[in-house]
């Protein structure tokens, strides 16, 4: 796959999460952007999580690995936001 | 176009509860009349469900006509050991090595539509039909549904259409194996009569609509219902000294079987006359009467240790409460990863400084836990309590046996083993309930069935090769699943012989089955990460 912007990946990790949260019923004040957090904002649960990275790894029919992302200090993190997400695309892309 | 098979799962179906509920009773009708008719006008056997008959491997040994070994899915949960963790993640449909039935069917141009079936999602690249997955939250059903404008033509098209009754609710299905309260019970009982109708009306629609070559639809409320409420089904535990609310959820349970006739006689029609009928059950049922705590038992004899936290911490309830094993990994040889599993697995260091024994330990290792196992008796009978161990050798030959445990268990009582931290290592219920049995169900009807016929048991993995035989298509080459001809009638088969053709797609692309790359593993520790957040 050829190298992406930054702009184009972050375009499409937000339509994935529209995508994602399209019924959830989610009463939003604002729509998602790169400052929208999955967890604080978008009330995804673990399992949702794990669904967005099938989905991203769908997307660009590749296996991607998401550990570096959601791993910090040998934890996981508390929540992410979708700029996080697309760095990190970013770099594995 | 008219649907030639017609294949109906039913999760847990078993004869010892359908034989009762097809028998009129003082002339009464009985509570499945359209059953009846196809005891009466169909053949039906035993149908031996997998070495573990748990839900993930046994459906996809019926979806791909291969045995676990070789397709790999061996439990909901799938672990990987990583230096001294072992983090747990969910299996879905990419995890599994083996083409299903349904995308050989469209890839040989047949039109397929599967609905409710475990580990479908995410749908194959190559499946061109209909597909809602079964065992998938609400919110995701709309991203894993097939084709992509399927979930909102149904919402359009089948005004009822209420995702979040239809899907998997893991809130209420982990609530479902703990014990319940009589009104969580009932109530539990109660949410499948709706869920199961969401699930008929997208059949009904598809045949009305698409008439599909292949339709096929999976009821899992069976198995639900009977693991909560095998004391008002199993006619062994009914007598007449019953309570109110024991004769209330008995109705209740009848209830929700009438309903259920009432869906098959419907599909059944709605596919017509022509149509080839098919229904299975994954695996039987039967009475658990007894925990047995293996973990427990394993930490006694040495080889496991339980990890240690502060007491009463938020941490450890969380983890004492989840359904994972959560141990001192560096102390632990041999463990229990999960109830539903039975499963030991031994761990063995893969390189110089890892936890778990030497390789060359593990031989000695496993023969020394056999004959620990065998010793569990029951202290008043002297039985043993594990009647059953099986070498993963004996029991999931193939390419994915490495992912499997290194000993499955069999209890005496068919239950599934506990692996909560508690005492004694047995114990008898207060209350009977209901567990999987390796005996399941398998029926045929419909033109080229032989009427009113018992035949010999047939394994799980015949039925996908039956489905694809039934649709006029080969049976691949490598399925191991075989045609039962005795369900057909001699004409049928002259017309139709059976006939093996070229091999099956396979998941696994050269090599990959031995290792993963970085990537995938790295993806796979993320996923194992955020699945112990979700504790």
């Amino acid at each position: 796959m050829s190298v992406s912007s930054k702009e184009t990946i972050k375009k499409i990790i937000i339509e994935i999460v529209e995508d994602l949260i399209q019924d959830w019923g989610l009463d939003l004040d604002e729509s998602v952007s790169e400052k929208t957090t999955l967890v604080k904002d978008l009330e995804f649960a673990s399992v949702d999580i794990i669904q967005l990275c099938v989905a991203i790894e769908q997307h660009f029919d590749r296996k991607i690995g998401f550990q570096d992302l959601l791993m910090e200090d040998g934890c996981y993190v508390s929540d992410l936001s979708i700029s996080q997400i697309t760095d990190f695309i970013k770099d594995k892309i | 176009m008219t649907t030639r098979t017609l294949f109906i799962g039913l999760d847990g179906a078993t004869f010892s509860i359908l034989d009762e509920l097809t028998k009129g009773d003082d002339g009464r009708q009985p509570v499945m009349p359209f059953l009846a008719e196809i005891y009466k006008n169909g053949a039906r056997c035993i149908l031996q469900s997998t070495p573990n008959p748990l839900t993930p491997p046994a459906w996809v040994s019926l979806m791909t006509g291969r045995t676990v070994g070789n397709h790999g899915i061996y439990d909901f949960i799938r672990a990987e050991e990583h230096g001294d963790d072992v983090f747990f993640t969910l299996y879905d449909s990419r995890d599994s090595n083996c083409e299903s039935i349904w995308s050989i069917a469209t890839r040989q141009g047949k039109k397929a539509a599967a609905l409710n079936f475990p580990f479908t999602a995410p749908p194959a690249k190559d499946f061109t039909g209909f597909m809602v997955p079964g065992f998938i939250p609400w919110r995701h059903l709309r991203r894993n549904t097939s084709p992509k404008d399927f979930y909102d033509r149904i919402k359009a098209d089948l005004p009822d259409f209420d995702p979040k009754k239809l899907a998997w609710d893991f809130e209420q299905e982990k609530e479902a194996v703990n014990k319940l309260t009589d009104e969580d019970r009932e109530n539990w009982v109660r949410y499948h009569l709706p869920r199961e109708k969401q699930w008929f009306r997208i059949a009904d629609y598809l045949l009305r609509e698409e008439a599909p070559d292949l339709m096929a639809v999976m009821f899992d409320g069976v198995d639900k219902l009977q693991h909560q409420a095998w004391l008002f089904l199993a006619s062994e535990l009914q007598n007449d000294e019953t309570s109110e609310y024991h004769q209330r959820m008995r109705k209740l349970c009848l209830d929700y079987f009438r309903q259920l006739d009432g869906f098959l006689e419907s599909l059944v029609n709605s596919a017509g006359k022509q149509t080839q009928v098919f229904l299975a059950s994954d695996h039987g049922f039967t009475t658990t009467y007894e925990v047995v705590r293996i973990n427990t038992y394993l930490h006694e004899k040495g080889y496991l240790h339980w990890k240690e936290g502060v007491v009463d911490s938020e941490e450890t309830k969380r983890r004492d409460a989840s359904m994972f094993a959560n141990l001192d990994w560096k102390r632990t040889v041999a463990y229990c990863r999960t109830p539903s599993s039975n499963g030991i697995t031994i761990r063995v260091a893969g390189s110089e400084g890892e936890t778990g024994i030497k390789p060359e330990d593990y031989e000695s290792l496993r023969e020394k836990i056999i004959r620990d196992l065998e010793e569990l008796r029951d202290p008043e009978t002297g039985e043993r309590v594990i009647t059953e161990i099986h070498k993963r050798e004996d029991v999931f030959p193939g390419r994915a046996m490495k992912d499997a445990p290194d000993l499955l268990l069999v209890l005496r009582d068919f239950g599934f083993v506990s692996i909560k931290n508690k005492q004694p290592v047995v114990l008898a219920r207060d209350e009977v309930a209901g567990t999987h049995h390796p005996d399941g169900v398998f029926f045929a009807y419909g033109p080229g069935i032989k009427p009113d016929t018992r035949t010999k048991k047939c394994n799980i993995i015949d039925v996908g090769a039956t489905l694809l035989y039934s649709l006029g298509l080969k049976v691949p080459g490598d399925m191991e699943g075989q045609v039962p001809k005795d369900m057909f009638t001699e004409q049928y088969l002259k017309e139709n012989p059976v006939v093996v053709g070229d091999v099956t797609q396979s998941n696994i692309k050269d090599n990959d089955s031995e290792s993963m790359d970085d990537d995938e593993k790295n993806k796979l520790m993320a996923q194992l990460q955020m699945l112990g957040y979700m504790e």
